[in-house]
């Protein structure tokens, strides 16, 4: 059977996400292995209780988990309530509520404590309680102050909250910010040049040393006008962020969209029929709407027969 | 032409025409091909009209059918091929008139035409009563050359992806390039165009587009335009490609078209259009005349501005995003010209050439009215004086310019190497110094009779003309809308009641300019100033002025106009000082303009109360003033004048001294703000001049230096550049100057000194425009212009190969900067390349220095096609400026082969002017590039290599003249002697040696004889593939006496006279179209009888005695192009002669053989024996004119 595999997926779940399954063995894993066991046990005793002489090791198994499921609800639930009313440690009216909102009936409980047919069980062997790893100490850990009743949570770890300045007082000389600045974009246009220039080809303004002043070789275009005349994405973006303000920018940032969106419209041309450029109206189609233009009209669909 | 001054329009021609329909029904972008056809209708004017000439070039016509009968036609260009030998003369005299000449003869305000259609005989009787004609003709036009130019980049996609488009294109009247009509700007018809285009295309032409159509396959859209306004076919145009259309925002009926992916910057540029057109419909008081306009841009276009009916094509380089600066009036300046031009030029034709100064005087007048109210009153005193002087330069070079009607037949220019009667025989510049003048004449106008009565005028003109133009067809009434000198001076004599005859008689018939010297002297006793003004009017390009002047003198007490008389022989003029020369008061000095403010007295003369006098400040005299006052006068002059003009002038004279009163007067000027930019540039560029006549003198930083800092720099760190913000214009104007002027700057040893080149450096370095709205690339460019100004030669220990090793320091510098610059514009190109551009110049200055070797190939690689036309054109100055220095013929035969081959006419006609600028060699000076091959290479391109292309044609004389001269270029062999004449009998005498071998077909190629004409070139025809066939030596004759060699001496005005016409004459091929199947043609008699007359018409009265005319004829039943190379190739082809193709190719070989034999091409009459001849070679082919017109005589 494949018990054991399915035992050890369930147990890791349940276990938390440890993930290192059974075959780590770490002081936390005993722990919780040692209070699973002891669940297990508390099962089988109320198996036997109820008149079973014998279970399936896969059934014991579930109504471990489930009973397990159940502790923690109401572990959790109790935390939650006694967290809502500012506190840090639940008393037992936080659990009684618990039991209340799921449903139990907490009236039946002294009686069935005081069963008679009831097993006894060895408390779990006793293991050290895991232990939590300590947090990175960062800077003095704050105690309340005086306003704050000492029950309020602790203050979180001080590496949540306090900043620590990792920079230097940038330099503010007007001349020095200048300077860099010039000086670090020539470096780049210069690394940039020279990389392109050694990457592609070439023309040399000397012959004895072709490696000096290297020249990026002229290669014509087809259509050269257009990056002569366009401005360049550097361009544009210069502009936009030095007059976003301005109104200038909302036709600007129009023509970036037309930049953007013209290879669409081109490649639809040919095939929608529409006149090139019809495109561009239609963006403004509400202002242009009454605009009579010819250039504007549709095309007509040819007449049956011109004369000849 | 010779019209009298008194009578209306008449037309040449035998007909009027009403309507025409151009019909355009395909258009191969992959071919470069366009298919259509044209219908005329006309009114014959005459009875029995029998011919109608029409113009049309390097079409290829199929069929011509009037009133749907098929008409035989004669399609015949002479300006193919000028001169028809293979002359040996290569002399520009003969060059220029037989090029006149041919021009003449085909030219359409004489009422000629290159196609001929015979009206059927049937239609003959019909013009008695004057019924209409359609004459309707099919077309073709194959890689046309000229007309229309196409555009087509090799990207993937299809033709509108590409981009690809087509347009008209031309100077003056060229629309015959690619339809056949009546190219003239006085015959005007009401239009319908249409235009089937790709659908993906928009066809954007004159007139209203009524509708636009699928064609049935829903492939193709057909564009209907109607022009109800009657035009004149010159003025017709048409773009076609996949262009982006904006409707203008303002203006709906305004359309504006452009290539795809520059919508923005359409948007942008057009976006002040509306300004322009309320400007001149405001003060023209008169509606923009046409229903619509639309304004196109182009790549490659032939020039930045056409105007034409309804449209305007531009240059796409025009356009320009919100960022760039510089170009925003350029652009606008463009805009408000052609704006212009549509009332003047389009909407108003002229009647004939020598009227055009008026359209083009108007049109250049109301722009400048237009630039003073955008750009201010200082910027058009600027602009003025700037053409003033352009006009006055050329003039005094050129030895003058007429402009005027009667300058164009009255005025003898043989000083000129070209005609200016015709426009297309003009050269390029003169046509610019001729609108240059036209407009200063009318500011002359203007000033003489107010500018409201100039305004009532052209309201006057145009109202007549839109008056004329809502008529339906009127013979008369549609010449109102025709401007001649004589319409416009009478309508001013009508509005203003002023006879400004004179004035146009001096400025407009006569050429030339006055030039004025002035001095004066102080006459203290009598307080008066002696004032001289004298004259030179000997030199070339000069005249004498007798009339009114206008003198300004500014006093202490004020300025005072004084108008004086220049009278034959008075040369001193006393004019009476209102002030006493005491300035001990604190006074403020008045000004002309009313201001009053204080001036520093003490650098006057204390005897004088003259602070400075100008010689006709409003320049209401086309002339040139030199003008001799005391540098404490000038200095006054440029610090308290307010006139621009002032403030220029003295700048120029402050050249002469440099005192350091001079430097002081323009380091004021440079910081006040108030003053004129172009001021402040101008005292900039004199200043370094001074500083460097200072040189030994002069005290504390670097001229300019300290201004530019404390005007530009940031105050903590003097040495940094503050960052651009560019928001004041003027400061920017400003701080792009100073950089450049300062890099002028020269120390003891003539370097540039060290701390104006780190200076200049720093700026680069500094520079950065982040945070500015505005392009900074036109003032990078100037950065690096100052780099190149700072260069000085390099010390060359002896002729050392220049090497990286022994790179000076500072020039290392430089040149690190222009390879980064350059470099980087691959990554960031900038606007127009104009980094690109200045950093070409750089390092051509860098090898012209010689720091770095010299070489061409960076530039030839720049120059290719497909870059930005700057680029090559700043690329091909530096090619054109390496052949000159290096005298490199490998080059040179780089740049003619470029001027044959690109594909950009614009770059052609740069790569012709720049090389007439800057000439690898002039006719004064010896050079081993001046040889024969040259010579052949150059005549061979403007006689026949640029018939498509009026201006390159017109470019190629003038670098011819520049090399060579007038006369026979020197590096020719000389001629044997030339001719034989016999002027007593007025006949000519073959040369008994070379009689016998004319064979018959020979005397076929005879060509036209007028008897009794002196011909240079009888055969001419036979060679009309210039490329194929050899000079037909056959037929060179001697003549009885011997005139002389030609070379070395021009002809005689007689003789170019003549020579005119036998060129015409031996132009002329009569095809006659036949359709295959019908045989329309006349009995051989019938079409001698018709050309005889045909060339009677084309003639000038000829003497008594003659011959009758033979011609060379070919029939051709095919198509045919008039293109010479395609003409023969064709008519080889044609199977019907081979008999005649056997003979001719013997005769062909056998020219060859004569060729070595007669050299010289002589003047010769015929005698009768060529009448004999023709006659023997009429009645030795086969009956029929056919055979006589066969193709052999092509060849």
């Amino acid at each position: 059977m494949a018990d054991p595999a399915v035992m050890a997926g369930g147990f890791s779940a349940v276990v938390g996400r440890s993930g290192g399954g059974k075959a780590t063995s770490s002081p936390a894993e005993n722990y919780q292995l040692a209070r699973r066991r002891t669940l297990q046990v508390v099962v089988s005793s109320l198996l036997t209780e109820c008149g079973f002489e014998s279970a399936e090791k896969a059934a014991v198994e579930s109504l471990t988990e489930m009973i397990q499921s159940y502790i923690s609800e109401v572990g959790r639930c109790a935390k939650a309530y006694c967290e809502h009313t500012a506190r840090i440690t639940p008393t037992l009216s936080d659990t009684v509520v618990t039991l209340i909102e799921m449903g139990f009936n907490v009236n039946t409980l002294p009686v069935y404590a005081k069963r008679s047919q009831r097993m006894v069980i060895t408390a779990p062997p006793v293991t050290n309680a895991p232990v939590i790893p300590k947090a990175l100490i960062a800077g003095q850990k704050r105690t309340h102050p005086s306003h704050i009743p000492s029950h309020f949570p602790e203050f979180p770890d001080p590496h949540t909250y306090i900043k620590t300045p990792t920079f230097r007082e940038p330099v503010s000389d007007y001349q020095v910010v200048r300077e860099k600045a010039a000086s670090q974009r020539r470096d780049v246009e210069r690394a940039l040049t020279r990389f392109m220039a050694k990457t592609g080809e070439t023309q040399s303004l000397f012959k004895d040393d072709i490696t000096a002043f290297p020249l990026i070789a002229a290669r014509p275009s087809s259509i050269p006008y257009l990056s002569a005349l366009l401005p360049s994405e550097l361009e544009l973006q210069t502009l936009e962020e030095t007059d976003s303000s301005e109104q200038d920018d909302q036709t600007d940032s129009e023509n970036t969209l037309y930049f953007l969106n013209y290879d669409d419209p081109g490649a639809d041309k040919e095939n929608s029929m529409l006149p090139p450029g019809g495109v561009v109206p239609s963006v403004k189609a509400s202002e242009e709407n009454m605009i009579d233009n010819p250039y504007l009209r549709p095309v007509k669909k040819p007449k049956v027969r011109r004369k000849k | 032409m010779n019209r009298k001054k008194d009578k209306g329009f008449e037309s040449p021609r035998p007909f009027k025409l009403t309507h025409q329909v151009v019909c355009i029904n395909n258009i191969n972008f992959q071919r470069k091909s366009v298919i259509g056809f044209v219908e005329l209708t006309i009114f014959p004017t005459v009875v029995n009209l029998n011919r109608i000439k029409l113009n049309s070039k390097q079409c290829r016509i199929y069929r011509v059918r009037v009133n749907d009968l098929e008409a035989p036609f004669i399609y015949n260009d002479p300006t193919l091929e000028v001169c028809h030998h293979e002359s040996k003369q290569r002399n520009l005299n003969y060059f220029s008139s037989a090029y006149t000449a041919a021009v003449s003869a085909v030219d359409p305000d004489a009422g000629h035409g290159e196609l001929v259609i015979k009206v059927p005989s049937e239609l003959w009787k019909q013009g008695d009563e004057m019924n209409v004609l359609k004459v309707y003709i099919e077309f073709s036009l194959d890689q046309p050359k000229g007309g229309l130019h196409f555009v087509v980049p090799d990207v993937e996609g299809s033709m509108a992806e590409r981009g690809a488009h087509v347009f008209s294109f031309g100077y003056q009247n060229s629309t015959r390039f690619w339809f056949p009509c009546v190219d003239s700007y006085s015959e005007l018809c009401t239009w319908k165009l249409e235009f089937t285009v790709d659908a993906s295309m928009v066809a954007v032409s004159c007139g209203d587009l009524v509708e636009t159509v699928y064609t049935h396959d829903m492939r193709k859209k057909t564009f209907h335009y109607v022009l109800p306004i009657p035009t004149a076919a010159s003025n017709i145009s048409l773009s076609v490609g996949p262009f982006e259309i904006l409707v203008d925002p303002y203006m709906h009926e305004v359309t504006h078209f452009c290539l795809p992916q520059l919508l923005p910057l359409l948007k942008h540029s057009m976006s002040y259009l509306h300004e322009i057109f309320e400007f001149y419909e405001e003060i023209l008081t008169c509606r923009y005349p046409y229903s619509c306009f639309k304004t196109v841009f182009v790549d490659e276009a032939y020039v930045q501005v056409s105007s034409y009916a309804s449209m305007s094509i531009f240059s796409t380089n025009l356009l320009h995003s919100a960022m760039i600066i510089d170009q925003t009036p350029l652009t606008r300046q463009c805009l408000a010209q052609a704006l212009a031009q549509q009332f003047f030029g389009c909407f108003i034709s002229r009647m004939s050439w020598a009227d055009e100064w008026v359209l083009k005087g108007i049109s250049g007048y109301i722009y400048g009215l237009y630039l003073k109210k955008t750009f201010g009153v200082n910027q058009y005193r600027h602009w003025i004086k700037e053409e003033l002087d352009k006009m006055v330069e050329y003039e005094l070079k050129m030895g003058g310019l007429p402009v005027g009607s009667n300058g164009h037949l009255t005025c003898p220019t043989p000083h000129l190497h070209f005609s200016i009667k015709h426009p297309h025989t003009l050269s390029w510049k003169y046509y610019k110094m001729f609108q240059c003048k036209a407009h200063l004449v009318m500011r002359l106008i203007e000033n003489r009779i107010s500018m409201e009565f100039m305004l009532q005028v052209f309201n006057k003109l145009l109202s007549l003309a839109s008056t004329a133009s809502s008529q339906k067809y009127q013979s008369h009434m549609w010449s109102q809308m025709l401007v001649s000198t004589h319409s416009f001076l009478k309508s001013i004599s009508n509005v203003s009641g002023k006879d400004i005859g004179p004035l146009i008689k001096q400025w407009v018939d006569q050429s030339a300019v006055v030039k004025f010297f002035g001095s004066f002297a102080f006459n203290r006793k009598r307080n008066v100033l002696e004032l001289e003004i004298r004259q030179d009017y000997t030199s070339s390009g000069t005249q004498k002025y007798v009339g009114p002047i206008k003198v300004t003198v500014q006093e202490l007490d004020g300025s005072f106009n004084h108008t004086l008389q220049i009278e034959e022989n008075s040369l001193k003029h006393d004019i009476p000082c209102h002030s006493k020369s005491r300035r001990n008061k604190k006074k403020k000095i008045p000004l002309m303009n009313g201001e009053e403010v204080d001036m520093d007295l003490s650098a006057m003369d204390a005897d004088s109360p003259l602070l400075w006098i100008r010689i006709d400040p409003d320049m209401s005299i086309l002339r040139k003033v030199e003008f001799e006052q005391a540098d404490f006068m000038w200095q006054y002059q440029l610090r308290y004048e307010r006139d621009v003009v002032a403030q220029e002038e003295s700048i120029l004279a402050l050249e002469k001294f440099p005192t350091p009163a001079s430097r002081l007067a323009l380091t004021d000027i440079l910081e006040q703000d108030q003053c004129f930019y172009k001021v402040r540039q101008g005292a900039c560029f004199c200043l370094a001049k001074i500083a460097n006549s200072m040189m030994s003198t002069w005290t504390g930083p670097p001229a300019m230096k300290s201004l530019f800092t404390r005007m530009f720099c940031c105050k903590s760190c003097p040495n940094i550049v503050k960052t651009n913000t560019f928001i004041s214009f003027q400061s920017y104007f400003l701080q792009k100057t100073m950089p450049v002027a300062m890099a002028q700057l020269r120390d003891i040893q003539n370097l540039c000194p060290k701390d104006v080149l780190n200076f200049i450096l720093d700026l680069i370095k500094y520079n950065d425009n982040r945070k500015n709205k505005f392009s900074d690339n036109y003032y990078r460019a100037e950065l690096i212009d100052a780099l190149t100004n700072s260069l000085t030669p390099a010390i060359s220990i002896s002729n050392e190969v220049r090497t990286v090793d022994n790179l000076n320091g500072d020039v290392r510098l430089i040149l690190e900067e222009i390879t980064r610059s350059l470099n980087m514009e691959k990554l960031l190109p900038s606007y127009r390349n104009t980094i690109t551009v200045s950093c070409l110049r750089a390092i051509r200055m860098l090898q012209k220095n010689g720091h770095i070797p010299s070489d061409p190939s960076l530039f030839k690689s720049y120059a290719e096609y497909g870059h930005f036309v700057d680029v090559r054109v700043a690329a091909l100055e530096a090619v054109v400026d390496y052949t000159r220095v290096d005298r490199s013929s490998v080059e040179l035969q780089w740049l003619l082969n470029m001027v044959q081959n690109d594909p950009a006419h614009y770059i052609r006609h740069k790569i012709l002017s720049m090389l007439g600028k800057n000439p690898p060699f002039t006719k004064a000076a010896e050079s081993p590039l001046c040889n024969e091959a040259l010579v052949d290479q150059l005549w061979k391109l403007m006689n026949s290599g640029t018939s498509h292309d009026w201006r390159l044609r017109c470019d190629a004389v003038n670098l011819y003249y520049t090399l060579f001269g007038l006369t026979r270029p020197s590096c020719l062999p000389l001629p044997e002697l030339g001719l034989v004449l016999n002027l007593k009998e007025k006949k000519a005498v073959l040369n008994p040696t070379i009689k016998p071998e004319q064979g018959p077909d020979t005397t076929e190629m005879t060509g036209i004889t007028m008897g009794g004409l002196i011909t240079m070139e009888t055969v001419s025809s036979v060679s009309m593939s210039s490329g194929v066939a050899p000079p037909p030596q056959g037929l060179k004759r001697k003549l009885d006496s011997v005139v002389g060699p030609l070379g070395s001496s021009s002809p005689e005005p007689g003789q170019v006279l003549q020579e005119e016409d036998t060129s015409k004459k031996f132009k002329i091929r009569v095809r006659i179209s036949s359709a295959e199947d019908e045989i329309d043609m006349e009995s051989p008699h019938d079409s001698q009888a018709f050309i005889h007359h045909h060339l009677n018409i084309l003639e000038r009265p000829s003497t008594p005695g003659k011959e009758p005319p033979a011609v060379d004829q070919a029939v051709l039943s095919l198509p045919v192009t008039p293109l010479p190379s395609s003409f023969g190739k064709e008519s080889t082809s044609s199977s019907k002669h081979s008999g005649d193709h056997h003979h001719h190719h013997h005769h062909h070989e056998h020219k060859k053989k004569k060729k070595k034999k007669h050299k010289h091409k002589h003047k010769h009459k015929h005698e009768s024996k060529d009448k004999e001849r023709d006659s023997h070679a009429f009645s030795n082919s086969p009956a029929s004119g056919r055979s006589v017109r066969s193709p052999s005589m092509s060849d």
